[in-house]
């Protein structure tokens, strides 16, 4: 498919006997909102990780835009918010982001505009000068997702962007994620708050023990009546 | 927009790694520490030392004294470089640091050179200021500029380097207490080794183990262990031979310099190597 943006290709990955990805194939298309479901220790973040070259598959292969995700090259275009994102606490918000713009490339002075832009997009504006250690849980989350948007990344990656928020820092999340949709981006969503992903992806790949079990739109993974939280517990706990 | 222009990450993170440095309160406080005690040698110099009723020419205690220093803060400051990198991979984990920079299209071998330069920058700097301060000390009192002192001390940096990879090596396979103690073990038995030898190779020494005229002594185990060693001690002795303009003499196989900068080379590849098998959390 010409317009695909990931593809795992066979991969498998081993932890000595523990198998944490078991030969996964999928692709995700341009444009597409991804979720990629599981529960704890299905393998989700294993695929993340792999994708961007932290950690290597024992076999297979994955591409993102074409690159072999080996090839640093591939990295150009992403943009990562880990799952529990930490920041140096001595640093502000803003210092951080300054740091992440310069790593992509760019000058101090457009490092500063990509800033800008990103701190706006998240709302943090209030808070850019304060140091990362006075940060909520929320904020941090928030200046995470402000630093994988810098560099104009066309492919979002962001692996369990919600956990330890409360509701309103949920609810918000979700919104940012909204106001992206539209704009050309890609989104790869891991996460276990099945009833936001039923609200904002377009398509979902359900994996446990490191098996992909199935892959398909939103819309056709639901049966009728059915919530994407049945359907997970249905296929997780290999119910008919 | 320009992206890409010249980019260059490695001095991106190496200006960052400075700047962290740097900016931690345990770091200022050992930094004052050292200081305050290079500034308390100064009283060596003023005094007037007599010994056995005779007093002693003020200049050549002046001059040792500055030799003793030198030696002390080459050592102290290996040890201060190796408490440095013990934990920089672990705290660059715990900060989110470490996946910050190479979710970027950043590769690993750049995020661990310019770790390693980094640490050597600020090690080199902390050595050099040290280094410096005992240099005006000896101006102010002696009236002698020993500007070879910086030149030694520069040459002293390869042994930073030298501890800087074998911990950020050994802290990727051991706990960092542990590497930090390999590094400090290496270091004191090439110390202790180099004592061992101009002992035994002193005048006294060599007169009480006369070995009769044609008789060859046979390399031992022990001697190429000590030659193959890494010659901390002996680059830091070469180094002040060249301050004070003495000859150094050296039997072993390859020069101390060659020798430490032939284990900076094994330890970089190791720790590339390592690196790039390493997870990222």
């Amino acid at each position: 498919m010409s317009n695909t943006v990931i593809e795992f290709n066979n991969v498998t990955k081993r932890y000595g006997s523990l198998t944490a990805v078991d030969a996964v194939t999928l692709s995700v298309a341009q444009g597409e909102y991804f979720a990629l479901l599981g529960p704890n220790g299905a393998g989700k973040t294993t695929l993340v990780k792999m994708m961007l070259d932290f950690t290597r598959p024992t076999s297979g292969t994955i591409s993102v835009n074409g690159i072999s995700s080996t090839n640093t090259a591939c990295r150009n275009a992403i943009g990562y918010l880990a799952e529990n994102h930490r920041m140096p606490p001595h640093l502000s918000g803003r210092q951080y982001l300054q740091r992440c713009a310069e790593l992509c490339g760019f000058s101090r002075r457009e490092a500063a505009e990509q800033c800008d832009r990103s701190i706006e997009r998240v709302g943090m504006r209030e808070k850019e000068h304060s140091k990362a250690s006075s940060y909520s849980k929320g904020m941090i989350q928030r200046f995470g997702l402000a630093s994988a948007l810098v560099g104009n990344a066309k492919l979002l990656i962001l692996d369990e962007p919600t956990a330890g928020l409360d509701p309103i820092g949920i609810r918000e999340m979700r919104l940012l994620l909204e106001s992206l949709k539209g704009q050309g981006m890609t989104i790869l969503l891991s996460s276990h708050l099945l009833s936001e992903v039923e609200k904002i992806c377009d398509t979902a790949a359900i994996i446990n023990k490191g098996k992909l079990m199935v892959k398909d739109s939103i819309s056709s993974i639901i049966r009728d009546g059915e919530t994407l939280e049945a359907v997970f517990v249905r296929l997780v706990k290999g119910l008919t | 927009m320009n992206l890409q222009k010249a980019h260059n990450p490695i001095l991106s993170i190496l200006k960052y790694t400075l700047a962290d440095e740097i900016q931690h309160k345990s770091f200022i406080v050992l930094f004052l520490i050292c200081a305050a005690f290079v500034f308390l040698t100064r009283g060596c110099y003023n005094d007037n030392f007599v010994m056995n009723g005779q007093v002693l020419n003020a200049q050549a205690i002046g001059w040792f004294v500055s030799k003793a220093s030198f030696h002390v803060i080459a050592a102290a400051v290996t040890l201060i470089a190796a408490l440095l990198s013990m934990r920089i991979f672990r705290r660059d984990r715990d900060e989110g640091i470490q996946s910050c920079i190479l979710a970027k299209p950043i590769a690993r071998w750049q995020y661990v050179a310019a770790k390693t330069l980094g640490l050597w920058m600020l090690s080199l700097l902390f050595m050099l200021v040290l280094h410096s301060i005992i240099l005006f000390i000896t101006l102010l009192n002696t009236k002698t500029a020993i500007f070879s002192f910086l030149f030694a001390s520069l040459l002293c940096s390869s042994n930073l380097l030298f501890v800087i990879l074998a911990v950020l090596f050994l802290s990727l396979l051991l706990p960092e207490v542990i590497a930090f103690l390999c590094i400090l073990g290496v270091s004191i038995v090439s110390y202790i080794g180099d004592g061992i030898y101009a002992a035994s190779h002193s005048q006294m020494a060599q007169a009480m183990v006369h070995q009769p005229q044609g008789y060859e002594q046979s390399l031992t185990w022990w001697q190429v262990v000590y030659y193959l060693w890494p010659k901390l001690s002996a680059v830091q002795q070469w180094a002040t031979a060249l301050i004070s303009g003495e000859t150094f003499r050296w039997t072993g196989l390859v020069h101390p310099l060659v020798n430490v900068l032939l284990y900076c080379l094994l330890m970089a590849f190791l720790l590339f190597m390592r690196f790039e098998r390493e997870d990222i959390v």
